[in-house]
């Protein structure tokens, strides 16, 4: 089954490099993401007396073309975060803007990748990557063509009719990757999407995301519990400490792109993730 | 082991000497000439079956929007809640003079018999089916700008698809004991009026006989509906 | 609502403004007593519709009421519910003895399945009231013919989730005990009847509610004594109010029978919630 990805590798052209001059020449000029002092509380089930104060004050900009991961231990509303921007779930205070526009709820420039992939079970791999294109209203023709070329993109050509539950994790999730990059989104939204792979699995999906990022460098806001993964992926890694929810730190990774396995073999690399390391071992309660 | 069984039956049957217990063999005999001899068999099933095509069509026409309506609203699903449990929990039996009472020995009173033996199993899991659809696939749908329409298409109806039909199954079960519950019980016909007849000329072959073609046409339609399930909803073995 | 509560940091900008700050509050119709209100409404609609309507076979509720109390007050009608529930109990007995053994050997021992596995299949979904007539012909009037049907009403959902649950306890939490050295017996004692209580449960409640079906089913059919005979009686008599109160009868054991072995369940698996 993780044959494909090796095969898949080879075919594809390797990723032309934009410089910065020409990315630069197609951005709208302003932060793609921007939070101003967000704060969210969960109300308990039965009892309103229990609240959970998942985010507190929360502030944060994330400009185009940037890789964003977001880090720290379980209960720190990072995946809460994450589904605010998606518009997925109401915020209690503050501002969420999105290039600009508050957000009201999921809009065409974002699209999630979720952790539990959440394919359609009785859809195939075509109509499953084609879902957001029909949910627009595409026509079918169009919205096929379309999934088509994503799918071949995320490596899984030859495998357009299958039934998810076919499919090994890693393939699935491709299927997650594909969907949301189908809809041509601004930004790229992920929420641990590689936590329920296995960890070879996992390891080729990061540079398979790394070398599908590099085509487009759209912006990514990445939510992950792996310091390694944290690091590779990302230009800057939001560190956030638990209740209430909070952004610890920010820690910029000026690690030369693009990226792969031998980044983590780099001094820099090891040097970055031990200093994220330090951080959260304080903050982590076992 | 079917041989084993039915050798059972023959000697079982042989040393018992009882009147109402035929032998395998007699049955065989007798299940010929329901089917060849006398031919009787073929009209009582299909008068039977008459009003179990029409009561478990429109137990299905009626249960399976009503419960997928109850598994989308919440207060709807409220308010049909106790009928539901008197539904679940009440024999069936009783009511059968009261609906000869409102239809007489018709086709209608053996129809609405069927329904009131089958609706309440296709509600209940139809319902059962939208309320255990993954919510994490509803909100990937909402992610993806799905509206309304598409989220209950595309989402809800297909993943509540298996415990329908499950529940028609069951429904398809139900309805056949109503339909030969109410000719045991008040309007002889069909397969009944044969079961009653015979036991009364006390000719336990042909009870037999017509029993065993009752339970076959049970299995055979539980078979096609499993066939029907699978071609409908072949992501769910 | 929105010039009510202002949002402190909404611009002069043309677009909405974020979620207002949403305090989610128990909506109305969740505090509403909905259910009790429909029953209410539904019972209320019977009791209009029965009036005006004058249908033989829609005796307004009050009256059935009355009958039912009336009903209760008559020697002879607790005779017959005090034989219904005779047979009830002998044959949910039969049921439960017969249906836990076979379904713990089918669930123990392949070959025992293999053997049993498409007569207590056929006969679970087989319409079961067909059998009566059979019955009727071996036994005759007799409580064999009550008995047994109220056995093959229920024995068979007792025998499948039984062997389901047998089936399916976890080989890991087997083999742990085995790994600690325990005995046969003791695993059977402390592992596997406990893993399995859950669905076995399950099966007697159901097997429960199909008994007293099983039950009514047989004595309308075919004796002259219980709360069956009670309702065919009525029925032939068009007393149709009398038949909806033997039906209330009915569904009050119904419920009872079901609230205790919800008792029961409870606290056999009290774990498993």
């Amino acid at each position: 089954m993780t044959d494909v990805t090796a095969a898949s590798t080879e075919t594809q052209p390797p990723a032309p490099w934009p410089d910065d001059a020409s990315l630069a020449a197609a951005s709208h000029g302003g932060p793609m993401i921007e939070l101003r002092g967000v704060s969210k509380e969960f109300l308990g089930d039965r009892s309103s007396t229990t609240t959970t104060h998942a985010l507190d004050n929360i502030s944060l900009t994330v400009n185009e073309h940037e890789f964003i991961t977001v880090i720290g231990p379980s209960g720190c509303g990072k995946t809460t975060l994450l589904r605010i921007v998606a518009g997925l779930i109401p915020y209690d205070s503050g501002q969420v803007l999105v290039k600009g526009k508050p957000v009201t709820g999921p809009g065409p420039d974002r699209a999630v990748v979720f952790q539990s992939f959440a394919l359609l079970p009785w859809a195939t791999v075509l109509e499953n990557v084609a879902f957001g294109l029909e949910t627009r209203g595409i026509p079918r023709a169009e919205r096929e063509e379309q999934a088509r070329v994503l799918i071949k993109t995320v490596g899984l050509a030859g495998f357009e009719s299958r039934l998810p539950r076919h499919l090994s994790g890693g393939m699935q999730q491709r299927v997650g990757l594909a969907r949301a990059l189908a809809v041509n989104p601004d930004i790229l939204l992920m929420d641990e999407p590689f936590g329920a792979i296995d960890e070879q699995t996992r390891r080729i999906m990061q540079e398979e995301l790394l070398r599908i990022w590099g085509y487009r460098r759209k912006t990514v806001l990445f939510v992950t519990h792996s310091m390694e993964e944290a690091v590779l992926l990302a230009d800057r890694v939001i560190l956030m400490s638990p209740r209430p929810g909070r952004v610890h730190e920010i820690i910029d990774v000026p690690l030369p792109r693009p990226r792969g396995r031998e980044t983590e073999r780099t001094r820099e690399f090891t040097d970055i993730k031990e200093l994220l390391w330090d951080k959260l071992r304080v903050m982590q309660t076992v | 082991m079917l041989v084993a069984f039915l050798t059972f039956w023959e000697v079982a049957a042989r040393l018992a000497h009882n009147i109402g217990i035929a032998t395998f063999s007699d049955t065989m005999v007798a299940a010929w000439d329901l089917m060849f001899g006398n031919g009787r068999i073929w009209e009582a099933m299909l008068n039977s079956n008459a009003a179990l095509v029409l009561g478990f069509a429109i137990s299905a026409v009626t249960a399976v929007p009503l419960g997928l309506a109850a598994g989308r609203s919440r207060i709807l699903d409220r308010a049909l809640s106790p009928y539901t449990a008197i539904l679940l929990a009440i024999p069936v039996a009783p009511l059968v003079p009261i609906a000869i009472t409102a239809f007489g020995l018709s086709l209608a009173a053996r129809v609405s018999i069927v329904i009131l033996f089958a609706v309440i199993f296709i509600y209940v899991n139809t319902r059962a089916g939208v309320r255990s659809v993954d919510r994490r696939l509803v909100e990937m749908a909402h992610a993806f700008g799905a509206s309304e329409r598409t989220i209950w298409t595309k989402v809800v109806i297909p993943s509540a698809v298996p415990a329908m039909f499950a529940g028609l199954r069951i429904g398809l079960g139900r309805a056949l004991t109503g339909m030969v519950a109410v000719e045991l019980l008040l309007v002889a016909t069909g397969v009944g009026k044969l079961l009653l007849e015979y036991r009364d000329r006390l000719q336990p072959a042909y009870v037999f006989a017509t029993v065993l073609f009752v339970i076959a046409e049970a299995l055979l339609l539980l078979e096609l509906a499993r066939f029907i399930e699978r071609k409908v909803a072949p992501w769910n073995d | 609502m929105a010039a009510a509560a202002p949002q402190p940091t909404a611009s002069a900008a043309p677009f909405d403004p974020a979620p207002a700050p949403r305090r989610p509050r128990r909506s109305l119709a969740r505090r509403l007593p909905v259910e009790g209100l429909s029953l209410l409404a539904g019972s209320l609609l019977w009791e209009i519709a029965g009036r005006t309507m004058d249908l033989p076979w829609l005796p307004p509720l009050s009256m059935i009421l009355a009958d039912l109390v009336t009903l209760l007050g008559q020697e002879s009608v607790r005779a017959n519910i005090l034989a219904s529930l005779q047979a009830l109990v002998i044959g949910f007995a039969i049921s439960l003895v017969f249906g836990l053994v076979v379904g713990a050997l089918m669930g123990r021992f392949l070959s025992v399945e293999a053997a049993l596995d498409i007569y207590v299949n056929a006969l679970l979904v087989a319409p079961t009231i067909i059998l009566i007539p059979v019955f009727f012909a071996i036994f005759g009037l007799g409580d064999g013919t009550r008995l047994s049907v109220v056995v093959v009403y229920a024995v068979f959902v007792i025998i499948i989730n039984t062997m389901t649950a047998i089936k399916t306890v976890d080989p890991a939490m087997v083999e742990m005990a085995r790994a600690f050295g325990a005995s046969e017996a003791f695993i059977i004692r402390k592992v596997m009847i406990p893993a399995s209580m859950p669905l076995v449960m399950a099966g007697v409640r159901l097997g429960l509610g199909r008994a007293v079906k099983g039950m009514i089913t047989g004595e309308m059919l075919v004796t002259f004594v219980g709360l069956g005979a009670l309702a065919a009686r009525f029925g032939s008599q068009f007393d149709m109010s009398k038949v909806f109160a033997v039906s209330l009868i009915v569904l009050i054991l119904a419920a009872v029978t079901n609230w205790v072995a919800q008792l029961v369940d409870d606290r056999l698996t009290r774990w498993a919630d």
